[in-house]
């Protein structure tokens, strides 16, 4: 029996039970579960305690669990009750609380989806652990004259260099890509293929999933994304596996060490398949290696802890004379620093291999987001301001009753703050319906995360939304002076009808601005994707080629990638569909040329596109010559050293008659100019036409030169139009060419038409999310102007009344309900013109070639708006005219 | 009024209140039940049973006097009100008026 007194029930339970339960039933309840508990603990104290608490937790019903006192606060029952008035007055409202929480739905979607991708844009590479001390190496070369280089690759000694001389630097981690034929024998596939320093995924926060996670990058060891793990080994385990790689001339096989997660859309790597650099020679060739002004990848280096990047700067001209101190002078050589985190939207650094996108953009777009959003509060804001005459007994009642104004305005504050929510719940469903459409249409890959910190910004957006909507229909409310009220005379003041009436005109101008601004973006990429180029490009499809197998150096490739060509020519010209065959080494719709730069006989730097050819470049694209001739294919003088130029250069040269004569270089092999080309433009149309120089032997060009830049692949295309009806069999017959031809190489070809039109892909993204933003305005402007309509219909009902009865025609009563609106529309239209003018303006310069901004956007804006308003409104106000006068005059 | 209508659960705790008269309180009732129809129930549910019953007028209560056992906590003893008795009488006359009608016709079939 003793052993029985020291087990007693659980503490925590006793305590929980006295915490929840109900003073008057406390007794009972707990003598009961004393009485099973002192029985059951005789036989067995353990589960005596176990089932001591379950029955604690079973009685933890609602019947039994204390009241809670604060119930009878003044505040929260007040706080109940408006939100129960709110609930009943927007059911009542039908009409009104649909387009209220329409719009704002509408709204908050549109918001929602383009705040998703601005968020993405500017969240780039922020994930990083580490991201606040990495970063990436920039170099400016100055040499006066105009001869300078910016870029933001770098040489490859440099990283050992800034390990070996600044203390600061922790690591240095080297990031390149080339595209590498990946498998073995039949099938391979032309990869994109990262090759870094082993040390990549301790600076980088890369998730690695499974495999060798602490070691994944050694000499012959690749990674893989969970995509490409699936691509090439399917649903077998991949770690482990081999695959070979054609690195250069060699092959290697490389075992596969870790799979990790594919890289999220907001980082500017892009890498699937990943090796490690540390056998440099593999990739780089030796000259490479040592050479300071040979830029292959980008460094990046990690600071240590608690060092200042400015700190590390002011060290680098000590560090660059003292490895370079012999080659160059004082200032030529700058060597900088720019944070990862500040790569993806700074266009002021030349783009290496991550994307740099336009602030500008992401600017315009968010700008764009917040104008519908607040378009739709306009919505409410007008339509609750409005329906304050109906309510104003309301507020009459509630005042004489002894109602406080804080008291008033919090109860209103309650009930947008009710719709708000309301609103953002069917918003947000509404935007996770529309999100694959959207990145569809907008070409991007956002997706909907639903984590604390986005529930937290839509908690504090729909409060915001709900308060700033709610604001001024409460105040006007409240305001409210009671005699008039209760009189039953007019209320509401003139201030608050010119501050509605003011929204208004704000948001039809916000309508209309929208509708002209994209309708000004539609008609300049229209003309830039129709605007005559000089070149023929439609129907035109190009063939990437590769190099023979052991052409080594850039010039060998292009050789021999002319030799593969004629071989696909020969066997292409077998097809009736094919013709205007022709091989060049760049091709239109990829920007990044060969640019090589020269002193000319004055010593004045110059620059210039260079481009391979074969004989047929010019016929095949059509492009018209203004002086001399074309390449001949039976001369061999034009094989060797003839050169063709565009109008561009001749101008840059300030050649006078040109054809015959030579450039204007010291070093140049034998050459002559035999033809000059009217300018046609290679590049995007953001750019003027820039000088060109056209060759089928590239070598006396490359003798007198001094440096080269290149940024597309220089490997020969070959190009030909299709004349066939069927676009799509070109596949067809390339694939039974090619497989003849190079049948262990993969097929890869474009048309020109669609690699120029991305070119203009961020104009093209940004306008298809203007015009879903643009549509979108439309619907809540035309929501808003229906409730309105309702309104004044509504409020005017005797006056119509009377005015029929008086022998006034239904034309006379639509005039009367069409001037309320027309000339706020009106008002809109007109300022609209000078915003729009000016805005838009802005955006075209970034184009070298654009269209004027001509009267006629705007007519058509204006009428588009004009009809639309017309369309809403004109079915209520028939209904309005059409009215039997008795029906509203009987009332009383 | 809503909710006089007499659960199953409800119907047996009321007879148990009525059987153990004038001991019938929530352990006791529990016991009972289990005792008669093997059914095991938690504490807590009785006690719901009961209060809803006294909800209902079907039953009253007082507190018992003090012990020295469960801790020193009184005890709750529960008895039948007459409401509660026609209740239970209904109940009883409705089951036997059905039942007398159940023909053996119905029962030869199985």
């Amino acid at each position: 029996m003793s052993k029985q007194q020291h087990i007693s029930p659980p503490r925590l339970a006793k305590r929980f039970l006295r915490l929840y339960c109900r003073q008057e039933f406390l007794e009972e309840i707990e003598g009961d579960i004393y009485e099973l508990f002192d029985r059951r603990v005789s036989q067995k104290p353990r589960r005596a305690r176990w089932l001591f608490c379950w029955d604690v937790l079973r009685f933890f019903r609602p019947m039994n669990i204390k009241r809670i006192k604060t119930t009878n606060s003044n505040i929260i029952n007040m706080t109940r009750n408006n939100f129960k008035v709110a609930a009943r007055v927007l059911w009542k409202q039908k009409t009104n609380t649909v387009l209220n929480i329409g719009s704002i739905a509408v709204g908050m979607a549109c918001f929602i989806l383009i705040g998703l991708y601005v968020r993405q844009e500017l969240s780039f590479d922020k994930f990083h652990d580490k991201g606040d001390r990495i970063y990436r190496t920039w170099t400016k070369e100055d040499y006066g004259q105009g001869q300078q280089f910016f870029y933001t690759s770098s040489p490859l000694p440099l990283a050992p260099t800034l390990e070996a001389n600044i203390p600061e630097v922790e690591a240095t981690v080297l990031v390149d890509y080339s595209n590498f034929l990946v498998g073995d024998g039949e099938n391979r596939l032309n990869e994109r293929v990262a090759f870094v320093s082993p040390n990549f995924f301790d600076v980088f926060s890369f998730k690695l999933l499974k495999g060798n996670v602490q070691k994944p990058l050694e000499r012959n060891t690749i990674v893989l994304s969970e995509d490409y793990a699936l691509k090439y080994f399917g649903s077998e385990e991949a770690v482990g596996k081999h695959i070979t790689l054609q690195v250069n001339d060699n092959k290697v096989s490389y075992e596969v060490s870790a799979i990790m997660a594919n890289m999220p859309s907001n980082t500017g790597f892009q890498m699937n398949m990943i090796v490690s650099n540390e056998d440099k020679e593999r990739f780089y060739n030796p000259r490479a290696l040592q050479a300071w002004f040979n830029i292959a990848p980008e460094t990046f280096v990690l600071l240590r802890e608690n060092t200042s990047a400015q700190e590390v700067v002011e060290k680098f001209p000590e560090m660059i004379n003292s490895v370079l101190g012999d080659r160059i002078e004082e200032g030529q050589y700058e060597l900088g620093l720019q944070l990862l985190e500040d790569i993806h939207l700074n266009p002021d650094f030349p783009a290496a291999s991550m994307p740099v996108g336009n602030p500008r953009y992401v600017y315009v777009l968010a700008t764009i987001g917040m104008l519908v959003l607040v378009m739709a509060c306009i919505n409410y804001t007008t339509l609750s301001t409005g329906q304050s005459i109906r309510r104003s007994k309301e507020v009459g009642i509630r005042k004489v009753v002894g109602a406080q104004k804080g008291g008033l305005i919090w109860q209103y504050l309650s009930e947008s703050i009710l719709i708000t929510a309301f609103a953002t719940l069917a918003g947000v469903a509404l935007a996770l319906f529309l999100l694959p459409t959207f990145n569809h249409l907008a070409g991007t890959q956002i997706a909907i995360i639903f984590d604390l910190q986005n529930l937290l910004l839509l908690i504090s957006i729909i409060l915001l939304v709900g308060i700033a909507t709610g604001l001024y229909p409460a105040f006007v409310l409240s305001n409210l002076k009671l005699i008039n009220i209760l009189r039953g005379g007019k209320s509401g003041g003139r201030g608050a009808g010119i501050f509605r009436k003011s929204l208004v005109v704000f948001q039809l101008l916000l309508t209309i601005f929208l509708i002209s601004g994209s309708l000004i973006m539609r008609q300049q990429l229209n003309f830039l994707q129709s605007s005559d180029v000089g070149y023929e490009k439609d129907a035109m499809v190009y063939v990437n080629l590769y190099p023979k197998e052991g052409a080594n150096g850039m010039l060998n490739g292009i050789v021999s990638g002319f030799e593969n060509a004629e071989l696909l020519k020969a066997r292409l010209s077998q097809y009736p569909e094919v013709s205007g065959l022709g091989a060049a080494n760049h091709m239109f719709g990829s920007t990044g040329w060969t640019q090589v730069g020269f002193n000319d006989v004055n010593g004045q730097f110059r620059q210039f596109y260079v481009l391979a050819t074969d004989a047929h470049f010019v016929d095949g694209f059509n492009i018209a010559m203004k002086e001399g001739r074309a390449f001949d294919e039976d001369m061999e003088v034009d094989k060797r050293e003839s050169i063709i130029i565009n109008q561009a250069a001749v101008d840059y040269f300030g050649l006078e008659d040109p054809v015959g004569k030579k450039l204007p270089g010291n070093d140049f092999g034998n050459h002559r100019i035999i033809g000059v080309t009217e300018n046609f433009n290679f590049q995007s149309l953001h750019t003027d036409v820039e000088p060109l120089i056209i060759v089928q032997n590239l070598s006396p060009i490359f003798a007198g030169i001094s440096d080269v830049t290149i940024n597309d692949n220089p490997i020969p295309k070959v190009f030909f139009k299709y004349t066939g009806q069927n676009l799509l069999a070109v596949r067809d017959i390339l694939d039974e060419a090619w497989s003849e031809l190079f049948p262990n190489e993969e097929l890869n070809f474009s048309f020109i038409d669609e690699r120029l039109r991305l070119l203009y892909e961020n104009e093209a993204r940004v306008n298809k999310i203007a015009g879903v933003a643009t549509v979108i305005s439309i619907l809540i402007a035309a929501f808003g102007l229906l409730g309105l309509t309702i309104l004044v219909v509504n409020t005017k009902v005797k006056e119509i009344g009377i005015r029929k009865v008086l022998g006034a025609s239904p034309i006379t009563i639509m005039n009367i309900l069409l001037r309320q609106f027309s000339i706020q529309l009106g008002l809109a239209f007109l300022i609209s013109i000078p915003v729009t003018w000016y805005l838009m303006n802005q955006w075209l310069s970034d184009f070298a070639y654009r269209v004027d901004i001509g009267l006629l956007v705007f007519v058509a804006s204006g009428f588009l708006s004009f009809l639309i308003m017309l369309s809403v409104i004109v079915y209520h106000a028939v209904r309005a005219s059409r009215i039997n006068p008795v029906n509203a005059l009987r009332v009383e | 009024m809503k909710g006089t209508y007499l659960g199953e659960f409800e119907e047996l705790v009321l007879l148990t209140v009525g059987a153990l008269y004038p001991e019938a309180y929530g352990v006791a009732v529990m016991d009972e039940i289990k005792k008669e129809t093997g059914r095991t129930v938690n504490i807590s549910a009785i006690h719901s049973a009961l209060r809803r019953l006294d909800d209902k007028g079907f039953v009253k209560s007082k507190m018992g006097g003090a012990t020295n056992e469960r801790g020193g906590r009184r005890k709750r003893y529960f008895e039948l009100t007459s409401q509660g008795k026609k209740a239970l009488d209904e109940a009883q006359s409705l089951r036997l008026k059905l039942y007398n009608r159940i023909t053996d016709i119905s029962l030869g079939g199985s």
